[in-house]
């Protein structure tokens, strides 16, 4: 045939057959990386100070398992199912150029999903106990609902109209701050884990290509600094509305004993949990995607338009979400969530206060690793930066943040008199302070990471952690105490990863540019 | 003004390897380079049932002289494994000139080297996104074995407007195909066809040559 140049070595194929290592594989070992950290942690904890259950233990690794499966299909149905139909939906919208088109789909966007999110439900649950019942709870998810669209559409608005996230962010919170000076200690923790109740596995991502959409139109710098923030500013709306919500429905005492997750019997079979769980499961992640799975439709037939390939992709996508989510949300409440409760628990009854803060340190160390959004994210903050911020750094610095929040949070179960406000206050105040200092990049990331932080893993498993905690010591009160993990999960990376954004600062200053 | 002595290096490669590689040619002498994501295509049918196709792939670019140039793709070569497949790919376009590097010092020994038959073309075509894989489809019919995609804004004469405050630059999108000599007509020819590259405002299409590859296998 042809003479080869020596440089070409044999007659094989490109690209065909060798393709084992596919993405699927790829994801695959990127989560088992992250996943087994908090597994060998656990498995370690069992074997030391706080011997678990057999049957529990089997049911923990077999969790782990499905989790590591779950959110690798997971995450390859989000790069092309979710992100995709977010930026898609960001670009087409902004393209019509009518601000009243944004804003009326920021509204619509965000009411429907955010009224689809199953974590949203359960805290419409417990603030309907919380307030004595005076309102029903599908009250409560619309109201919530409406501010989680208000704010979307807020936070779609800035980036059109290049409004600077700081200033928007200090508006907000500002607001927060003085509605908070009307809402009780309870109420208060309940707001703020809204937050973290609608941020869930599904609208993160969402949420996040929905911001990049808009943001990756504009020319120049601006593009990238304002690729993130809308998940953090949307996050708002639920706090926003929960509070002033308790404003208006100040009928009865907020006494509250509901704990929202039941403790349910060991029982002796390893299996049953799983497939009591997978049914529910089934369907709660169906009503969960249904939304999004409507916009695309309705949004295809009015303008994408896609070609069959790329129609079929995202559907393809959408059913990998599914799958993924269904394994991953097994794992989780059948295997995680029990043996959360029980570390927690027989961890607090050792009497030594130092242990329970150190383990809650490490726990949040590992735990935030095996957050499926913040892969989503970091994946994200690679594409946009073109890879220079790392996603190991930010990886990193988010769990220190978050060992930061569960440790603190042990803190306060341990010492009566220390309330949640006593360290939302300060990390607020110092939130705000950074984005005026930091590159507003890192402003948008560390706000997004918020929302990020406070997903399905720790709304579930840390969760469960603090409140076994709160159940063993005397004197810290399950809902007021165990409560505000979420809050404050949702919190320290704000702070952490601003201050990455100021050794960021620091360093990228060019060294020898001489003259 | 410099002679063809300065070539443009490009590796494609499996993400997250892409700095090592940019380390490894700075120790041979190259005094830096360039790194973006880009996003590869597998071929294989049960993948693209599943439409697992997509691989995050890292591109770096240096320039370097020739000879220096010569030694770092073979070190690359030799340190990454392109010898066998889907362990990435490199090439070398020669450089009318260059500016900004001030240890591109130009070098007047000439070395001749038997290989300087251009076996390889690269061919780039810049299209609006969401068209990258039409093109890569449409250059695999004609033989070409795949390609990356870079994502990528512009802004050309017949598209250019501000939507509310912002200014807007188009969403584009890179495509780099290389192919064999030979084929590269019926790849453009495909191509051209199926964007309409005639048109205006459909995309643009240009053609490097290249020097050396690596990494690269014939379908045979």
């Amino acid at each position: 045939m042809f003479p080869f140049p020596h440089s070409i070595f044999s007659l094989q194929l490109e690209k065909k057959e060798v393709m084992s290592i596919n993405i699927l594989y790829e994801k695959f070992k990127e989560v088992s990386f992250t996943v087994l950290p908090v597994t060998i942690l656990v498995v370690i904890l069992n074997f030391t100070i706080t011997p678990i259950d057999h049957i529990l233990m089997y049911r923990f690794l077999l969790g782990a398992l499905l989790i590591i499966i779950g959110m690798s299909i997971f995450l390859v149905g989000t790069d092309i199912g979710i992100s995709p139909l977010g930026s898609l939906l960001g670009s087409t919208v902004t393209k019509t150029n009518k601000t009243a088109i944004v804003i009326f789909s920021g509204i619509l966007l965000g009411f429907i999903i955010s009224v689809a999110e199953p974590d949203l439900h359960i805290l419409a649950g417990q603030v309907q106990d919380a307030t004595g019942g005076a309102t029903s709870k599908i009250n409560i998810v619309m109201i919530v609902s409406i501010g989680v669209a208000l704010l979307l559409s807020t936070g779609l608005f800035r980036i059109i109209r290049n409004l600077k996230l700081n200033r928007l962010l200090t508006i907000i919170y500002g607001v927060i701050f003085i509605l908070a000076l009307f809402t009780s200690p309870e109420f208060l923790a309940i707001s703020f884990d809204a937050s973290g109740a609608t941020t869930g596995a599904l609208t993160v991502p969402f949420m996040l290509a929905l911001g990049l959409g808009v943001s990756s139109l504009k020319a120049g710098k601006n593009s990238e600094d304002d690729s993130f923030g809308l998940v953090g500013v949307t996050s708002t709306g639920a706090i926003l509305s929960v509070m002033i919500f308790r404003l208006f429905a100040k009928s009865k005492d907020s006494t509250i004993e509901a704990s929202t997750i039941v403790a349910k019997e060991i029982n002796s079979s390893i299996f049953r949990p799983f497939l009591e769980q997978i049914p529910h499961m089934v369907k709660e992640m169906f009503i969960a995607l249904l939304p999004l799975v409507i916009i695309f439709l309705i949004f295809n037939a009015i303008s994408f338009r896609l070609s069959k390939k790329k129609f079929g992709k995202i559907v393809k996508g959408f059913a990998y979400t599914y799958i993924g989510l269904i394994l991953f949300q097994t794992g989780v409440n059948a295997g995680f969530m029990e043996v959360g409760k029980v570390v927690g628990h027989s961890i607090a009854s050792l009497d030594n206060d130092l242990i329970v803060i150190a383990i809650g340190f490490i726990l949040g160390l590992v735990v935030i690793l095996a957050e499926p959004a913040v892969h989503v994210l970091t994946e994200q903050i690679e594409d946009v930066t073109s890879g220079s911020i790392k996603r190991k750094v930010i990886l990193f610095t988010l769990s220190i943040g978050v060992a930061f929040a569960v440790s603190l949070s042990m803190v306060r179960i341990v010492v009566p008199g220390l309330q949640l406000w006593h360290f939302l206050l300060p990390g607020y105040l110092i939130s705000i302070f950074l984005s005026y200092k930091v590159p507003s990049l890192f402003v948008g990331i560390a706000f997004d990471s918020g929302g990020v932080a406070s997903g399905p893993m720790t709304a579930t498993f840390v969760l469960a952690f603090a409140q076994g905690a709160a159940e063993a010591i005397d004197g810290a009160n399950v809902l007021v105490d165990g409560f505000g993990v979420i809050a404050m999960v949702a919190m320290t990376p704000l702070i952490a990863l601003q201050i990455l954004g100021l050794i960021y600062k620091i360093k990228s200053v060019k060294k020898d540019v001489d003259g | 003004m410099i002679s063809s002595k300065y070539n443009l290096c490009c590796v494609i490669i499996d993400y997250g390897l892409g700095s090592k590689v940019l380390k490894l040619a700075k120790d041979i002498g190259v005094s830096g380079g360039t790194i973006f994501l880009g996003k590869g295509s597998a071929k294989n049918y049960l993948l693209e049932w599943f439409d697992l196709t997509d691989i995050r792939k890292e591109i770096v670019l240096f320039l370097a002289e020739e000879h220096v140039a010569e030694n770092v793709l073979d070190a690359i070569n030799k340190k990454f494994k392109f010898c066998k497949p889907n362990h990435g790919i490199a090439f070398c376009s020669p450089l009318e000139n260059i500016v900004g590097s001030r240890s591109c010092h130009v070098d007047k020994i000439k070395e001749s080297r038997g290989s300087d038959d251009i076996m390889y073309k690269a061919i780039f075509t810049i299209v609006d996104r969401g068209n990258a894989e039409s093109v890569i489809d449409a250059a695999e019919k004609a033989g070409s074995q795949g390609g990356t995609i870079i994502n990528a804004r512009g802004s050309g004469i017949h598209e250019k407007s501000t939507l509310f405050a912002m200014t807007v630059e188009p969403e584009k999108e890179i495509v780099l195909i290389l192919s064999e000599k030979d084929k590269t007509e019926a790849i453009v020819e495909s191509i051209k066809n199926e964007i309409k590259l005639e048109n205006p405002g459909n995309g643009i299409l240009f053609i490097l040559d290249t020097i050396s590859t690596y990494g690269i296998f014939k379908d045979n």
